[in-house]
């Protein structure tokens, strides 16, 4: 431009630079102006904050789930192990600040019916773990994290049908694919040679072509329930199944038939 | 119940929990303003994959670079909401075809909503029914140069073009318009929120 801007025009031009909408020599005009001028920077500050606001004139859609679990997945890698958060303030305003809109809703219906399982499953549980705190630690964390999962209205419970399997043999798997997580509850596994394990599968859509690994494990040595955590890459409508494998780090595709399937109720 | 630990936390120690790559901490900045990071994007782009992906890039960049995010910039939330808006702005320039000319409040629903979704979180709620209020206030081709603007990604020589007004007029309705919606936010005590203080 030729003529030297006036200060009064920068600040015109300050609406446009928030909204991303002058034209490219406005705005390296504009940039070069506000490196110098704490008044337009102050003012950009303030406008920005108000085109904040904007984002919230239209209505608001929940993104789905996919979103969340694309980011969980790309993250994964980095993601620390056992993050320290700090203690929640629970002072004031922020104590009653406004929940999420998600712990808030109706659970759906998976959700739910996972919940009253899992409260059914807790109580019968708490009668086996009152003499036996230290050997039954881990199930009660892991029944912690199913209790939660089943909080999730993305969790699926999925019912592993041992036919045609060892007789007496069930299992029930609470995934979530937002969370790409999910508690395994197994029980009367047989016993089974020393070099060998159980794996849980996850397979999308039930192609045990692309079936990912999900957990590795050994059964109890008496007949009893095991509950478990695993992490592994779910997609709605991914099925499960244990297969057995060879010790000590199983297969990585299965080797074997199921022993146990599961469909979740919407493939 | 999924991110409970991270509820009563503020937007600013949330980010310092990113920066240490704590993913609990992004998956509860996520709840927070997913829903209006995926809004913006899905109103600007009109595609729904576009705006995902959007989003995505969003809260990934967040993922990467949160140890450089500055307090005294301004709050977290202006920070993604900007993002995602500069970043879906800069898709629908690139897919020309994205744009098509509509009214320039198409969509917004600014008249009052007869019931509000129950389910509707209440800051958004809230949000949403302040700043339509303020958005309704201004004179018409004020909100009509903003809303081109932000809504149709369009600079302010296309906003001109369109509507048929010198450039210079453009500039000083934009100016003006942003003004008034600063004075009337403030007015209404939108600025800052429970959760965005740092």
């Amino acid at each position: 431009m030729d003529t030297p801007m006036s200060h009064s025009e920068f600040e015109e031009l300050a609406a446009g630079y928030v909204l991303g909408a002058l034209e490219p020599d406005d705005e390296q005009a504009f940039r070069r102006h506000l490196e110098g001028c704490a008044v337009c920077e102050a003012n950009v500050r303030e406008l920005e904050a108000v085109v904040g606001e904007l984002a919230y004139a239209v209505p608001q859609v929940d993104p789905p789930d996919t979103v969340w679990a694309g980011i969980r997945r790309e993250i994964r890698p980095e993601a620390a192990r056992r993050p320290a958060a700090p203690p929640p303030d629970t002072s004031g305003a922020v104590a009653g600040a406004r929940r999420r809109r998600r712990g808030l809703g109706v659970l759906p219906g998976l959700a739910a019916a996972a919940a009253i399982l899992l409260v059914v499953a807790l109580s019968v549980w708490n009668l086996n773990l009152r003499d036996e705190n230290a050997i039954y630690r881990d199930r009660v964390a892991a029944l912690e994290r199913a209790t939660q999962l089943a909080n999730d209205p993305n969790a699926a419970l999925v019912t592993l049908d041992d036919s045609p399997g060892p007789a007496g043999a069930a299992g029930t798997v609470i995934a979530s694919s937002r969370e790409d997580r999910g508690v395994l509850i197994v029980e009367n596994l047989p016993p089974l040679a020393r070099d060998r394990v159980y794996e849980l599968w996850s397979a999308p859509g039930g192609d045990f072509d692309r079936a990912e690994k999900a957990l590795v494990f050994q059964p109890l040595r008496r007949p009893g329930t095991q509950t478990l955590l695993f992490e592994a890459p779910i997609q709605p409508g991914s099925v499960f199944a244990i297969t057995e494998e060879p010790g000590p780090d199983g297969s990585a595709k299965p080797t074997t038939q199921p022993i146990l399937t599961g469909l979740p109720p919407t493939a | 119940m999924r991110g409970t630990s991270y509820q009563g936390l503020r937007d600013g120690q949330l980010v310092e929990l990113v920066a240490q790559k704590d993913a609990g901490a992004l998956e509860a900045l996520y709840d927070r303003y997913g829903r209006a990071a995926y809004s913006l994007a899905r109103r600007i782009l009109t595609e729904e994959t576009l705006a995902q992906d959007v989003v995505q890039e969003v809260f990934l960049s967040l993922w990467r670079n949160a140890g450089r995010f500055d307090a005294g910039r301004g709050t977290v939330a202006t920070y993604l909401l900007s993002m995602t808006h500069h970043r879906a702005v800069d898709v629908v320039r690139r897919e020309e075809n994205l744009r098509r000319w509509r009214t320039s409040d198409e969509g917004l629903e600014l008249e009052p909503d007869p019931k509000a979704r129950v389910e509707d979180d209440v800051v958004a709620s809230e949000r949403r029914a302040e700043v339509r209020a303020a958005l309704v206030e201004l004179p018409a081709a004020q909100r009509e140069a903003l809303l081109l603007a932000y809504f149709g990604g369009y600079t302010q020589r296309e906003v001109a073009a369109l509507v048929g007004v010198p450039l210079g007029t453009v500039k000083t309705r934009m100016a003006a318009g942003m003004r008034k919606m600063k004075e009337a936010l403030q007015d209404a005590g939108t600025e800052e929120h429970p959760w965005t203080r740092q």
